[in-house]
Order: C-alpha cells, then sequence, then structure tokens
C-alpha cells in the first residue's frame, strides 16, 4: 500500500512535468487564442487585484507595527521604512500575492476545468476540432504567468503606502522622506529576483490548477478534490521555488 | 462586444499601471547607483580602505554626489578607488579637495567623504586624483582607549591613596570640623574687604597727587616740571660749590694760621705765646687790673663829692627831672 502511494505520487509528479511541457511545446504556436487569452487575463489579473491589493495594505500595515517595538529596543527606529520596504519588496510582497492568487485562481481554474472534464465539455471541444489544451489551458497559464508579477507590483506598491501609514500611527514621517528611505534602501538586487520568481509563482499556479482540473475524475465529487488539491499543491509549490530561488540568488550574490 | 473593450481597457490600465510602478521602482534605484545621467571619474589612492566597496556612497561636504565604482589594488601598500560623481558637481569640486574614509553614523555603512579645503586650486578633471587623508580607524583609537585606560587606572589608585591618607589624617578632619574656621574666614575676607577698599583709596589718592606733580602743581611739581627752577636749582648749585671752594681755601688758611700760633707758641715768640705762656705778663695784668678797680672807687668818691658840691647840684637836679619826664611821656 505504501509503495503504491509512491509509485502514485512519482507518477503524478511525472504526469503534471509532462504536462508542463506539453504547455511549452503548445504556446508559441499558431493558432493563438487571442481573444480569450485577454479574457483570462481580465478574470485572473485585475478581477484579483482587489483581494492582492487588500491583503498587501494589511500586511504593510501589520508588519510595519509588529517590527516597531524590536526597532525601538536597538534604537533604529528611524530605519523602519527601510526595513519594512526591504521585506516587502524582497520577500512580504510576492509570497503574499502570490498565496492569495492561488487561492483564488488556482481554486477557480481547478474547478472550471474539473467541471469542463467531468461534463464531458473539453471531449466535445476536441470532436468541434477546436484544441481544447490551446483553448483552455495555454491561454490560462499564460495569463497567470503574466499577470502575477503586475500583480505583485502593484500589491508592493499599495504595502509600502499602508506602511508609511503603519509609520505615521506612532511616528511622524513626511511621505517624501518615507519614500527616499525606502528607494535609498533598495538595489537592483533586491527587485529583481523578486519580479522573476513571481513569473515562477504565476506559472506553478496556472499548471497546477490546469493540471487538477484537467485530469479532474470521479465526478462532481472529483470537482472538488481538483480545487481543493490545486490550491494546497501550488501554495507548496510557491514555498518550495521561493526556496530555490533565494538559493540561486545567493549563488548568483545577489543577496 | 462592448463589455469586451470596457475590460480590455481596465486590463490595460492594470498591467500598465503595474509596469509603471516596477519601471518607477527600476529607475529610483538606478538613479542612486548613478547608473542614469552623466557622471564622470575620479580617483584617490589610499594605504587601507578599511572595507570599503563598490556601491557605497561618495558625499561631497555632506550631500550624496555619487557611489565607489570600484576598489583595486596598485601594489602592496596602494589601493586606488575609483569614484562615480555627477557631472554637474565639476563646477564645485576643487583638486584641493581631500577624500577620507568614513561611515554613515556610529555603525552604518562606509562613506567617502569629499572635503573642501580653504584655498584655491583649479576645478577637478575627468580622472583626477584628489589627495586623501588618512582618517584614525578604529583600531587606532581602540589601542590609544587601552593605553588611556592605563593611565587612568594609574591615576586613580593614587587618587585612591590620597584620598585614604586624607581620610586616615586627624589635622584635616579637625580643621574640617572646626566650627570657629568660617567664622574666621569671614572675618579674615571682611578685614581684607577693608583693606582692599583703603588700598584702592590711597591708589586714587596717589594718582591724585601724581597727576598734580604731572600737572606742575605744587613744589615737587614744580622740580619736576619748572625747566626755570631746575635753572636756579643748578645755579643755586654752583654757587654752592664756589662757597665750598671758598670755605675750603678759608680753612686751609685757618689752618696755616694755626699751625703758625702753634709753632709761635713753641717756640716762646710773638704775642700768643706772651699772653698763655709768659707768667710774669700773667702777674703784671692782674696788678693792673687791682689797681684800675682802685682807680674807679676813688673816681666814684670823686663823683658823689661833686653831687653834694653846690657848684654841680643843679645840674644833677636837671638831669632827675629829664628821666622822670621820659617815664611819664612812655606811659
Amino acid at each position: 500500500m505504501q509503495i503504491k502511494n509512491w509509485k502514485n505520487w512519482f507518477d503524478e509528479a511525472g504526469d503534471m512535468s509532462r504536462f508542463a511541457g506539453r504547455f511549452f511545446s503548445q504556446w508559441f504556436r499558431p493558432r493563438y487564442e487571442v481573444a480569450e487569452f485577454f479574457r483570462q487575463c481580465f478574470i485572473i489579473g485585475y478581477k484579483s487585484l482587489p483581494l492582492v491589493g487588500l491583503t498587501g495594505f494589511i500586511m504593510g500595515l501589520v508588519l510595519t507595527m509588529q517590527l516597531r517595538p524590536s526597532l525601538i529596543d536597538y534604537g533604529v527606529e528611524s530605519q523602519l521604512p527601510a526595513m519594512v520596504g526591504i521585506a516587502i519588496v524582497r520577500e512580504i510582497g510576492p509570497v503574499i500575492a502570490a498565496l492569495i492568487f492561488a487561492g483564488k485562481i488556482g481554486s477557480s481554474i481547478g474547478a472550471e476545468l474539473g467541471s469542463m472534464k467531468v461534463t464531458e465539455q473539453i471531449d466535445a471541444m476536441e470532436v468541434s476540432g477546436t484544441n481544447p489544451f490551446k483553448y483552455l489551458v495555454v491561454t490560462r497559464v499564460l495569463a497567470t504567468t503574466l499577470m502575477l508579477p503586475v500583480l505583485v507590483m502593484l500589491g508592493d506598491a499599495i504595502s509600502l503606502y499602508g506602511s508609511y501609514l503603519g509609520v505615521n500611527i506612532r511616528g511622524v514621517t513626511s511621505f517624501q522622506l518615507f519614500w527616499t528611505q525606502v528607494f535609498d534602501n533598495l538595489s537592483f538586487s533586491d527587485v529583481l529576483p523578486a519580479f522573476i520568481k513571481s513569473f515562477f509563482f504565476g506559472f506553478a499556479v496556472g499548471v497546477v490548477g490546469c493540471y487538477k482540473g484537467y485530469n479532474s475524475r470521479k465526478g462532481t465529487e472529483g470537482v472538488g478534490r481538483s480545487a481543493n488539491s490545486a490550491v494546497v499543491l501550488s501554495s507548496i509549490l510557491i514555498f518550495i521555488i521561493d526556496l530555490i530561488a533565494v538559493q540561486v540568488t545567493d549563488i548568483f550574490e545577489l543577496n | 462586444m462592448a463589455k469586451q473593450t470596457i475590460s480590455n481597457i481596465k486590463l490595460g490600465v492594470f498591467v500598465i499601471t503595474g509596469l509603471l510602478f516596477l519601471i518607477l521602482l527600476l529607475y529610483m534605484i538606478g538613479k542612486n547607483e548613478n547608473l542614469f545621467g552623466s557622471t564622470f571619474r575620479l580617483r584617490a589612492q589610499f594605504g587601507n580602505v578599511q572595507g570599503l566597496t563598490s556601491g557605497n556612497n561618495i558625499r561631497y561636504a555632506g550631500i550624496q554626489v555619487g557611489t565607489v565604482k570600484k576598489v583595486r589594488i596598485l601594489n602592496d601598500t596602494l589601493i586606488e578607488v575609483v569614484m562615480l560623481i555627477e557631472t554637474k558637481m565639476k563646477d564645485f569640486i576643487r583638486k584641493n579637495a581631500v577624500v577620507s574614509i568614513g561611515t554613515d553614523g556610529l555603525m552604518g555603512n562606509h562613506v567617502l567623504n569629499i572635503t573642501p579645503v580653504a584655498g584655491t586650486a583649479d576645478l577637478v578633471g575627468d580622472n583626477d586624483i584628489l589627495p586623501v587623508k588618512k582618517m584614525e580607524s578604529v583600531d587606532d583609537m581602540m589601542q590609544t582607549l587601552a593605553k588611556t585606560n592605563e593611565d587612568v587606572a594609574v591615576i586613580a589608585s593614587q587618587l585612591k591613596n590620597t584620598v585614604l591618607r586624607i581620610n586616615s589624617s586627624t589635622a584635616v578632619w579637625e580643621i574640617l570640623d572646626d566650627k570657629t574656621v568660617p567664622q574666621h574666614i569671614r572675618s579674615s575676607l571682611i578685614n581684607v574687604r577693608s583693606a582692599t577698599a583703603k588700598a584702592s583709596r590711597l591708589i586714587s589718592d596717589l594718582q591724585l597727587v601724581l597727576s598734580d606733580i604731572r600737572d606742575g602743581k605744587g613744589s615737587l611739581g614744580a622740580i619736576i616740571t619748572d625747566s626755570s627752577f631746575a635753572q636756579n636749582l643748578q645755579a643755586a648749585l654752583l654757587r654752592i660749590n664756589e662757597v665750598g671752594a671758598d670755605a675750603d681755601t678759608l680753612a686751609k688758611t685757618i689752618n696755616s694760621l694755626t699751625r703758625q700760633v702753634q709753632d709761635d707758641l713753641d717756640r716762646g715768640g710773638g704775642t700768643a705765646n706772651v699772653l698763655l705762656k709768659d707768667s710774669t705778663f700773667a702777674r703784671n695784668l692782674r696788678e693792673s687790673i687791682l689797681n684800675i678797680r682802685e682807680g674807679t672807687d676813688g673816681f666814684n668818691e670823686i663823683m658823689e663829692a661833686m653831687k653834694h658840691s653846690f657848684l654841680f647840684r643843679g645840674y644833677f637836679r636837671n638831669l632827675e627831672k629829664q628821666k622822670k619826664a621820659n617815664l611819664l611821656l612812655k606811659q
């Protein structure tokens, strides 16, 4: 039983890798589903902004207020904007945005494709001559891959504004001084790795959601399970990719 | 289809806003690292850069003007720091400006300070080498501090001995415990105060006198200031001198005279000898005087006889009346 579980696990991992490979072999080939791609971008990117913005704002505010006491202990309260700025841009912004994104988009993709699978809409699409993989999977994965970095950037901006408000709850800092302090302490090695890894986060969420939905089985029960496992797996993958990303940036001495 | 267009606009705004923020972020960071905008290079050569690395900030008189481009070793004792400075600073930095390595705050990053120096010099050009000032490194400061600490320890132990001796000495404590000492000091101070008041009055008087003298008032003033008086004095002194000379000759004359008298006395000749030494002369003189006395006695008797004689009585009576009249007139 134990061996069978392990076998299943590896079987699924291999299947998912093949699924991702299939995406790469298909996404640049005509014909392009441009209208569907933009529609997905709108749903995945634009519609997720309020949620990502709200969590980002709250994270910025809370992080600032939580860090203040320890910084006061060290007598470097004035470094609060710099510290929060680096934390948000390097780590908090991308990871929080990606997790929220995984919860919202991963589940919806998994449920949507799962229900299409179990209602045999995908098979019908194939019969009618449309490439379902191109129409459903490639557009969604591309949309998640490209939209998450944009979401991360906007989430960072909103987060920093929340942090500015957080600094001003107990102290007085002009927006200009806050701005200068944040950017004086940021460097390209803070922004670029975070920006690049958010593409991988988006790709992971899209691929896992599509794979789980595309391979949904056992009727409506399977739809719920694929939605659930899409969220869980993409969240875990986000942390694993984060771990790999920090190691890679360390190798390239960008830290 | 209309709905599709609206959602495309929203999507476009969303994506462009996100990308604009990314560009802004990258631009701000690039501006801080002087990737944009024109720059020029300056160089400085140090013996020890104390951990300065490329990317550290450069400040001119405290203003952020650039970053360290690279740090390279020229030879075993010389390290060259290449600086990227904003071009607009070419109008301000002069060739005699001094470069030193400092830290941002007490524990912060290293910064390179370019300090302007008084005096005229040409403006810097590209790739110029600026003079450097060796700053006290933290190690040097610590070594100095260690030495100072040792000195302080010695001083403290000696101070301790002193205090112990003061504490064990009874004389000092007697003085300190004596309640009358302050009173004495106070009365002494009062005396001192009155003495100084008197002294100041005395000095003012003296000043007055001195000013009088300066103005030529009084005899002393006349002596000091009157030139005619000085001439008179000189003349008087000359006179005194002459008199002195005359007195000298007089004394000489007297001297020779007395010597002559002495000689006469010694040799037994002359009037002096007769007067002083001849005994027969003395006896003769005494007899003569006796004879004169007898003569005068006889004369007195004759005069008395004349007063009583009728011939001369009228004369004497007139004489007596005249005397009385004179006496009345006087009264």
